[in-house]
């Protein structure tokens, strides 16, 4: 029998990982949402029937937290079913997907900003050419056609209001 | 009769038979793009069709829905990745088969068994949704509270990893419901001092953050996937001795397909694993499975599509949906200020059968389409990762911000996103979250409205057989990995 000595041994073998830091952060956030319910603002009893507003979602928090405590100690259930739950999240993160969520945010925090057109044409431009697209032809043909294509389909035929943002300032 | 016929008139204009037909085409179009799926066009398409006629924008929907499901089994067959969750199934025989030499054969088996069943749950929506809204008009608060109860619990067997965090993404939409102005005390709940939380988060944002966006951050990983395409120059229709060989498989995988899908939160990618594994359990030839077999393809092709008309049943019957796709249909006819419900069948039965209509209409319109655009689809799957997803995000704005025209819903869309990525990432489903989230409002409405009928005493609900029906299936349905456990050892 193979002794592995980096297995976690106790309570340490009964909780998974990834999962109590999970738990961990869900239940900081119900507490913190359980707070803000006792703000609500209070109700005399004759106008809420009884049913304070705040009941309904303590009721839910409650539910949830209860859910919420299994969820480190699951992985004990799920591998009798032959499912692994870390298969998804054995690797980081990739750096191409937290540079596209920064870029993606960037544009949409500019967008007030850059005005519709130029949000749209931004984001044609540096999803591509982040992601690897180095064919010339293709990212012109790409960065001039489906922004008029979209602007065109959008903002003429079906209407749309685009803000002109920064192309307003140009115009003026 | 006379409403069937009223509903299929509505739908004979010119431009409800393109729209129907536009539906059609981006289904297949959709289900046959890897990583784009039917419940996120149609997350994109609600804020573009709300100026529409009510009837022209769910039947397009509708028609995009019923066509998606058969889209995905087209790469599934040709380049072994399915398009959509549910042609899964049909990838472990369609592509051997194809390998085989034989793609057209595939292809067309795969439409016609989609076609069968598409139209059998069809005919089952037509007699079953009317009795079932007839027997849901006696209820009452408490009885539809139990319903929507039953139906989050039946959210735990959605397909994913893990039931309790299917239970738990549920939960969380319908907290989420509960943000904005409460409506019987006009207190605010959950708003931050934001103003544009007052109203609520509005559900297109959330859909298509949820759906799309989250899809846009995984495919950012894998974007330089190679895969490798069999040729299909067309679909070949299946012979009649060949038909009348799985005339047993097709009738039996449409009639679970359609009873699984009339379950509350059950979807079509249950209905197809279920049709396949029946279709093996049943067949005489089981060694042939997994490597072309034609019983491998019609079972799970019949029970997916059939799903897809079963679900529709509790969704127009019961304001229940009965998957992730029909919770999108269901969120765009509250958009349209329908009520989906028994009322809607026994008020509005003309615009029922229109849908009816126009799922039927998308049946046939698929099998067109596939007999003569089989070879265009298969090429559809290699449009450049790196080109189209910038594309879908461009829409995925416009359809946020153009639903309320406010750059707050674009943010919401965001925030979905990243929270659908890391929620998958962690084994929580983002189609639970959506239906709790729909589901969220009829739930409160009800809980309060049946504490209110009985003076805040929970245990006397309990005195509705139908509300402790509900409740013992609740019951059964959260229990089941344990039962179904205990009787597989047996």
């Amino acid at each position: 029998m193979i002794n592995n000595k980096n297995a976690p041994k106790g309570l340490g073998a009964l909780l998974n990982k990834n999962d109590t830091i999970i738990a961990i952060l869900l239940t900081l956030i119900i507490a913190f949402l359980w707070f803000e319910t006792t703000k609500f603002e209070k109700v005399p009893d004759l106008f809420s029937n009884n049913i304070p507003p705040e009941m309904f979602p303590q009721i839910l928090l409650i539910i949830i937290l209860g859910m919420v405590l299994i969820i480190p100690f699951e992985h004990l259930f799920l591998k009798k079913s032959g499912k692994d739950i870390d298969s998804s999240r054995k690797k980081p993160v990739e750096i191409s997907t937290i540079g596209t969520m920064v870029i993606l945010s960037t544009i949409i925090a500019s967008s007030q900003i850059l005005g519709a057109a130029l949000t749209i044409i931004a984001v044609s431009i540096s999803l591509p050419i982040y992601w690897g697209e180095r064919r010339v032809k293709v990212l012109i043909s790409y960065i001039i056609g489906f922004p008029l294509f979209v602007i065109v389909l959008f903002n003429i035929i079906l209407g749309v209001h685009f803000e002109p943002g920064l192309l307003e300032l140009i115009k003026n | 009769m006379e409403d069937i016929i009223k509903g299929i008139g509505l739908l004979l204009e010119f431009q409800n038979i393109l729209l129907i037909l536009s539906g059609v085409l981006i289904g297949v179009l959709v289900g046959a793009l890897p990583g784009l799926s039917s419940p996120m066009a149609i997350a994109l398409l609600i804020p573009f069709t709300i100026s529409l006629d009510p009837v022209a924008a769910i039947a397009m929907m509708a028609a995009l829905y019923c066509a998606g499901t058969f889209g995905g089994s087209i790469t599934a067959i040709l380049i072994n990745a399915p398009g959509a969750p549910p042609a899964v199934a049909t990838a472990l025989d369609g592509y051997p088969m194809a390998k085989n030499g034989e793609p057209g054969r595939a292809l067309g088996l795969a439409a016609v068994s989609s076609v069968f069943g598409g139209i059998f749950s069809l005919i089952i929506f037509i007699f079953a949704a009317p009795l079932l809204a007839k027997l849901a008009l006696e209820f009452g608060p408490a009885e539809y509270f139990g319903l929507a109860v039953f139906a989050l619990s039946m959210l735990a067997s959605m397909s994913g990893k893990s039931s309790l965090r299917n239970l738990i993404s549920g939960l969380v939409g319908v907290l989420i419901g509960t943000i904005g102005i409460h409506l019987t005390t006009g207190v605010e709940r959950f708003t931050f001092d934001i103003p544009d939380l007052e109203e609520g988060i509005h559900f297109v944002p959330v859909l298509i953050g949820l759906f799309a966006v989250s899809e846009l951050f995984k495919q950012s990983e894998k974007l330089n996937a190679v895969v490798e395409r069999i040729q299909a120059k067309a679909l070949r229709l299946p012979t009649l001795f060949e038909l009348k060989k799985l005339k047993y498989t097709i009738l039996r995988s449409s009639g679970i397909g359609t009873f699984i899908g009339i379950l509350p939160a059950e979807g079509s990618t249950v209905a197809a694993i279920i049709g396949y594994n029946e279709a093996r359990r049943w067949s005489k030839d089981k060694d042939n499975f997994g490597k072309g077999s034609p019983e491998g393809i019609v079972g799970p092709e019949a029970a997916n599509n059939a799903a897809a008309g079963g679900a529709m049943v509790p969704t127009l019957a019961l304001g229940i949906p009965g998957s992730g796709s029909t919770a999108l249909i269901l969120a765009a006819l509250i958009m349209h200020g329908f009520r989906p419900g028994p009322y809607l069948i026994s008020e509005t039965p003309e615009f029922v059968y229109a849908i009816f209509g126009a799922m039927l209409i998308a049946n046939l319109g698929f099998l067109f389409i596939g007999l003569v655009g089989a070879k265009f689809f298969s090429l559809v799957a290699f449009i450049p990762k790196k080109l189209l997803w910038p594309a879908v995000f461009i829409f995925s704005m416009i359809g946020s911000y153009s639903f309320a025209s406010s750059m707050f819903d674009v943010w919401v869309m965001l925030a979905a996103g990243l929270v659908g990525y890391f929620m998958d990432r962690h084994g929580f489903s983002a189609a639970p979250l959506v239906m709790g989230l729909i589901l969220g409002k009829l739930v409160e409405e009800s809980f309060s409205q049946s504490m209110i009928i009985h003076d805040n005493n929970f245990f006397a609900l309990l005195e509705s057989p139908v509300v402790l029906l509900f409740f013992v299936l609740t019951f059964l349905s959260l229990s089941s990995p344990f039962w179904t456990r205990y009787f597989s050892k047996k």
